[in-house]
């Protein structure tokens, strides 16, 4: 019986694996600094875009940072995190908790330049104290219980109204102030203040959160978060400390999630519980395992796909391309209508075309949804995995002389 | 009749708060059957379950209203609500089994992490197709049809409704008591989740035994769907996500794999939430509005997995590392 769900699953898969055949991976070994290079200018021209999407590039951004950070607690130590908003939330709302002006421990003492780093720490301070009593535990528990904690950090905020003003939320937080580089006449502005500075901001932060955690992947550290992942008691015979590095994996995480959220709480410049829910933490899982578990360009693909579409589809201009096609709507609703006049089965018709891309927008949970089952059940190492990675999840010997290093 | 150590509340407070906690305390339990006898055979967290639940709340949803709503009076409301049941059960086992094939089954020998995420993925397909795809995120509310009204004896009154629930969640979890101890059926699931492999050696259809486990847990939930509906009415896609989660912390709590344990691990739940959250405003300096409910719920299950992993029952190990 297995052999049949194998050749079913075989027939498929078949397209999909053609479609591999073009993915990263399987591209001459020539093409990958092109493409790097072409990543690069497009990263370095996005801030002479229109705001709008530089705005869009900077949730991009956001995302991939927060998508990297994640990566450490899923991809590299195998944990699964489903409250990683949690720490976002933490990040922003020590920034605006300590510099909003409304808040009732505002402070004019604190800088965003101590802000930042400050909210880096409690986020790892976060990720030790949820981290501590679940770690020793098996994932399934670390699951539920992160799930748990995402969701009790959005009710914390919300009725601890005295240090949080509750559901009216924080105001006028503080922005990063650079009158240093301003007096050196190196920018133009002496405060991060609009769209293409903070766009500027979330590409340093990712390329540093890549340059970290890539650095840790190859290091001492990174190899013990991958005996943990691939065998946890095997790990532990071999003398690593298991529940430590599984802690030093969820604190990392946690203080690139807390990095990621004190950077969009300026941007945003208004923070309430509800911006925290459990959507944001679907988001970042979802675009971590499409992507590709472990890998890089897996995150940053990710983002683009699941955060750059939906919101280009609620572009105006992408409602005015939509808009001439507004003929194949009125084609597909002239059927509706006969089928309804024949069958009494009173099926709704399209909305007009415009209207499409925003309809999508807002069924991208059901579609993420739909895409994390099917990635699992065919290609359970995402889109653009990292070869290691693979391995594990498709059991395919692998040439001896493929070697640890390109996984990214 | 206040008790002398409990400084505020008369006591028909806390006999409200009792009877408030054994309601909710009996939905916990039916939904928490279900993880608990997936968790038995599979070791797999069943993370799309709260949304078998939703799916019960509207099968029951759709009937009561198809059998005219608000005007549903006298005996008919019996009828009614059995009808319900009959539909929220049936909805949910078709979708728990659909579940079971289309996202579990494939991933039966993947590693441990495949079949968990999965089933995430479900749970947001589900409960954003409710929400976004046809709902155009409204809730939907019940009918209120259940005669109103309290019984009461001295201190102690309970409504009609929370009678209605505590006792017919009492006596769906004795059936299902019932089928899994004394059928031929439960016999088997009881010998596959005891070992897959000599189950099989004895000639049970494994995959058929854990679509049958499925189906059981589905049809709970399924009830444990409308009562909520019942109580609470209003329902929407999402509303499967925090029952789902206490839910299996109360499984947690009277021990993952154990179905009494699953029931008790409900009701304590249940009373944590209201007895055990307004016995902690009794210290002094502290103050848990009814808010805060959730928060407790989940120290709770941090403080079980801490202290006694295994739960009140003690069924299975849980698991180190």
């Amino acid at each position: 019986m297995p052999e049949r769900g194998k050749l079913g699953r075989a027939a498929i898969a078949a397209p999909i694996e053609r479609l591999r055949a073009r993915t990263w991976e399987r591209l001459p070994d020539w093409t990958h600094p092109l493409i790097w290079f072409a990543l690069c200018i497009l990263v370095l021209v996005v801030p002479t875009f229109d705001d709008i999407w530089v705005r869009m590039f900077f949730l991009v951004g956001l995302y991939a940072t927060l998508g990297l950070g994640l990566n450490v607690v899923v991809g590299m130590a195998g944990l699964l995190d489903l409250g990683y908003v949690a720490f976002f939330a933490t990040g922003a709302y020590v920034v605006g908790i300590l510099s909003a002006p409304d808040s009732p421990h505002y402070s004019a003492f604190f800088s965003y330049w101590y802000l930042l780093p400050m909210a880096v720490g409690i986020g790892a301070l976060v990720g030790v104290l949820l981290g501590l009593p679940v770690l020793p535990l098996r994932g399934d528990y670390l699951a539920i219980v992160t799930l748990g904690f995402g969701e009790i950090i959005r009710i914390l905020a919300l009725n601890m109204s005295d240090q949080t003003n509750g559901s009216s939320g924080l105001f006028e937080i503080g922005r990063p102030d650079i009158s240093y580089l301003h007096n050196l006449g190196l920018t133009g502005r002496s405060t991060v203040d609009n769209v293409q500075y903070f766009y500027v901001m979330i590409v340093i932060a990712a390329f540093a959160v890549w340059f970290v955690t890539s650095r840790l992947r190859d290091s001492r550290v990174g190899r013990a978060w991958e005996a943990i992942r691939e065998d946890e008691d095997a790990a532990r015979g071999m003398g690593i400390n298991t529940t430590r590095y599984k802690l030093m994996a969820f604190s990392t995480g946690a203080a690139i999630g807390a990095l990621g959220g004190a950077i969009y709480a300026p941007f945003i410049d208004f923070i309430a519980p509800n911006s925290f829910s459990l959507l944001v933490s679907i988001n970042v899982l979802a675009l971590v395992i499409i992507g590709g578990m472990g890998s890089t360009q897996g995150v940053v693909a990710g983002s683009l796909i699941l955060i750059g579409v939906p919101e280009l589809l609620q572009f105006s201009e992408t409602a005015d391309v939509l808009s001439k096609f507004d003929w194949v709507g009125q084609g597909v609703n002239q059927v509706i209508d006969g089928i309804n006049a024949v069958t009494h089965l009173d099926l709704s018709t399209l909305p007009p075309a415009e209207k499409w891309g925003a309809k999508l927008a807002l069924y991208r949970f059901i579609i993420f949804g739909a895409l994390l089952v099917a990635i699992m059940v065919l290609r359970p190492s995402g889109l653009f995995p990292s070869r290691r990675r693979k391995m594990e999840f498709e059991h395919t010997p692998e040439h001896e002389t493929a070697g640890p290093a390109g996984t990214a | 009749m206040t008790p002398l150590f409990l400084a505020h509340g008369s006591a028909e407070f806390w006999s409200d708060q009792t009877v408030n906690g054994l309601t909710t305390g009996s939905i916990y339990a039916l939904v928490a059957l279900g993880y608990t006898m997936v968790y038995g055979i599979l070791q797999l967290i069943n993370f799309a379950h709260g949304e078998v639940f939703m799916v019960g709340a509207f099968a029951g949803y759709g009937v009561l209203v198809a059998l005219g709503g608000e005007d549903i009076s006298g005996v008919m409301v019996l009828v009614a609500i059995i009808l319900a049941l009959a539909a929220a059960g049936a909805a949910s086992a078709v979708t728990a089994a659909t579940i079971e094939r289309v996202a579990y089954r494939p991933l039966r020998n993947a590693p441990r992490l495949a079949p968990l995420i999965s089933a995430i993925g479900v749970s947001i397909f589900l409960s954003h197709l409710v929400d976004d795809g046809f709902l155009d995120g409204k809730s939907k509310f019940y009918p209120q049809i259940f005669p109103t009204g309290d019984l009461s004896a001295g201190p102690l009154s309970i409504s009609y409704l929370q009678l209605f629930l505590i006792g017919s969640s009492l006596v769906m979890m004795a059936g299902l008591y019932w089928v899994v101890q004394r059928t031929r059926t439960g016999k088997a699931i009881r010998a596959v989740s005891e070992s897959r492999e000599n189950a099989a050696l004895m000639g049970i259809d494994v995959d058929r035994m854990i679509v049958a486990t499925f189906v059981l847990g589905a049809i709970m939930a399924g009830f444990g769907g409308v009562l909520y509906g019942l109580f609470l009415s209003s329902i929407r896609g999402s509303m499967g996500f925090l029952p789902g989660v206490k839910a299996f912390t109360a499984a947690v709590l009277g021990g993952i794999g154990s179905i009494p344990g699953a029931v008790v691990g409900g009701f304590f739940l249940g009373l944590t939430e209201s007895v055990g959250r307004e016995l902690l405003n009794e210290i002094p300096g502290v103050n848990l509005p009814n808010e805060w409910k959730d928060v407790v719920a989940f120290a709770l299950l941090v403080v079980v997995l801490i202290f006694r992993p295994t739960g009140i029952f003690r069924q299975r190990e849980t698991k180190r590392a």
